[in-house]
């Protein structure tokens, strides 16, 4: 028999981290889910355990708070608890010139981006237990690949990720812990980037997925141990095109791109 | 009572506007088109020209009234023009609200939909559940979108209640936008012989005269900002058809399409519209929800607003009559 699984998924109230949890626990694995107060947990939790015969725990945390990140292992611990997969996906989006938000958003931004997952990654790693294999998943993005403005903050918050991902997979080598880094492009998650997603055609199309296939084609390559998941085949090109380019081409491009709107 | 409805010649509107008109009220009927043949004649029914797109018609329509029933959508599958979805659905939502605001409107009972929930998974979705999956329909997309303007509304103290019918049926025309009538007016002509999928999808099926009464109770019951499924009887297509079948007593030889087929066909009519600008017969994005149920709990309405489900067969019955003997 499989053993019972559980998992930890931050920022499960909305967009992609609703999906992984609504795929993980269509996979029977139990879960414990972490985001703001007021979010709708308790109704997601709710529909999730009457419809998949799993449990689906909820914790309502600012997880920008250094006692969030121990408040969640303390929970586990007093349900005896052991976690098996940590989801690091909370995280904050903007797309602005960097004048233009305060000192507070990029504070609680790179909180939420940068520490969290990091913080989270450290405690997990302290209460696996290595008999049974855990795993790990970075909810990066294409935007920590490719330098583009007005995602100054949000981009280099991802390219940490990826750095930190990349390196924690040399240094599990030989540990039963898998860690994946997922670098989707765009995702239809919420309200605005569904106005703004509809307007895009060909190739910028082509990025854009539904937040419940990132989520699918994400848990399969965590369970495969896959380093790195790009969902769909136009990222991949362009993951394969950014390789090749040389910069001074692919600044052109974006130059040219900021000039034409205005 | 001086009662404004929009959305007038739609399916659910029209039949609305007679409903509270014969109870006495004085129903301003807006509509577009003042002579569209759907508009039904009746004293206490006064068809206003205007548009909810045009706000300063929705301000001339809406004066002294009390109450405000906004039905009016964009419901068709496809658009030439895909930022109508947008513009009727959420503009236009947000314009009759600030109208109705602006002119001390007591109470609004806005038409939503079940599709912002969607497919469902395992049991039927109440008002609570969460949505779990994207919204690649447009129609979907923009009444969820709709129901976020809505609820910002009814934070600043505007008194909404929103309805969420599922697939309406019943005694109506049949429009590009009411599948049901199309399948059954199709059915009965001989010409409709498709049962997409294996026949064993299920969807939610409500019948027209309980949705109207579903919105006069929520105008009289509904809690403020709450929201209300007003659907009917859980039906798989193989059921549907069975019942179509033993109420209209017309046997036709029903041909099953494998999803894989209609996805593959739906792909092609995507492209035609793309090319030459015609409606397409189906989508993709439709194409992949036979692959899913679309199940609806009316318990909430039922228990708050003592809400009632006419009996599916019944309800065939009364539209296939309708359909023979309205058939052009």
């Amino acid at each position: 028999m499989k053993p019972l699984l559980t998992a930890i998924v931050t920022g499960a109230s909305e967009g992609l981290g609703k999906a992984f949890s609504v795929e993980l626990a269509r996979r029977g694995i139990n879960l414990l889910m972490v985001s703001l107060p007021g979010t709708g947990l308790n109704h997601l939790s709710t529909y999730l355990q009457k419809s998949f015969d799993v449990k689906a725990d909820y914790l309502e945390l600012d997880l920008t708070l250094q006692e969030s990140y121990t408040g969640i292992f303390d929970y586990l611990k007093q349900n005896n608890t052991t976690a098996h997969i940590l989801i690091n996906n909370v995280g904050l989006g903007n797309w602005d010139w960097f004048i233009d938000k305060s000192t507070a958003f990029y504070k609680t931004q790179l909180e939420l981006n940068v520490m969290t997952p990091v913080m989270l990654t450290r405690v997990f790693l302290g209460q696996v237990d290595d008999s049974v294999t855990s795993y790990i998943l970075n909810v990066g993005s294409l935007g920590g690949l490719f330098v583009v403005p007005k995602k100054a903050t949000y981009g280099a918050s991802k390219a940490f990720i990826a750095y930190f991902t990349k390196c924690m997979q040399l240094e599990l080598h030989g540990r039963n812990v898998k860690m994946s880094l997922l670098s989707p492009g765009g995702i239809n998650t919420k309200p605005e980037l569904l106005v703004m997603n509809q307007k895009l055609k060909g190739i910028a199309a082509a990025t854009i997925f539904e937040a419940e296939d990132v989520a699918r084609i994400a848990i399969d390559g965590l369970f495969k141990g896959k380093k790195e998941i790009v969902p769909g085949a136009a990222n991949k090109f362009l993951v394969t095109l950014n390789g090749l380019l040389p910069a001074f081409i692919k600044n052109a491009i974006v130059k040219r791109k900021l000039k034409d709107h205005g | 009572m001086k009662i404004l409805v929009t959305g007038a010649t739609g399916f659910i509107g029209r039949q609305l506007c007679l409903k509270l008109a014969q109870a006495g009220n004085h129903v301003i009927a807006l509509c577009r088109n003042t002579q569209h043949p759907y508009l039904i004649p009746h004293a206490n029914i006064a068809p206003i020209k205007g548009d909810i797109l045009d706000t300063a018609s929705l301000k001339a329509a809406i004066q002294d009234c009390d109450q405000v029933y906004h039905t009016a959508a964009m419901a068709k599958m496809w658009c030439r023009n895909p930022n109508e979805f947008y513009d009727t659905n959420v503009t236009g939502t947000i314009n009759v609200m600030e109208a109705a605001k602006a002119a001390g409107i007591k109470r609004i009972v806005y038409t939503s939909t079940c599709g912002v929930w969607g497919p469902t998974l395992k049991h039927p979705m109440t008002e609570d559940d969460p949505r779990v999956v994207g919204f690649p329909i447009a129609y979907e997309r923009t009444k969820y979108l709709a129901e976020l303007e809505v609820n910002k509304f009814v934070a600043n103290g505007l008194d909404v209640v929103t309805v969420n019918p599922s697939r309406v049926f019943g005694e109506g025309p049949v429009t590009d936008s009411n599948s049901v009538s199309k399948m059954v007016g199709g059915y009965l002509k001989g010409k409709w012989r498709i049962i997409p999928g294996d026949g064993s999808q299920i969807s939610n099926y409500a019948y027209l005269d309980d949705v109207v009464d579903g919105h006069i109770l929520s105008m009289e019951k509904g809690l403020t900002g709450n929201r209300y499924i007003l659907g009917g009887e859980d039906k798989s297509f193989d059921e549907f058809f069975a019942t179509l079948k033993e109420v209209s007593g017309k046997e036709l030889g029903m041909i099953k399409v494998p999803q894989k087929v209609i996805k593959f066909y739906s792909r092609i009519e995507a492209l035609k519209s793309q090319l030459t600008g015609l409606a397409p017969f189906f989508l993709p994005e439709f194409a992949d929800r036979i692959n899913f149920n679309q199940k609806y709990s009316s318990q909430k309405a039922i228990d708050h607003l003592g809400y009632r489900i006419t009996p599916f067969a019944e309800g065939m019955k009364r539209t296939v009559n309708f359909l023979r003997n309205n058939a052009n």
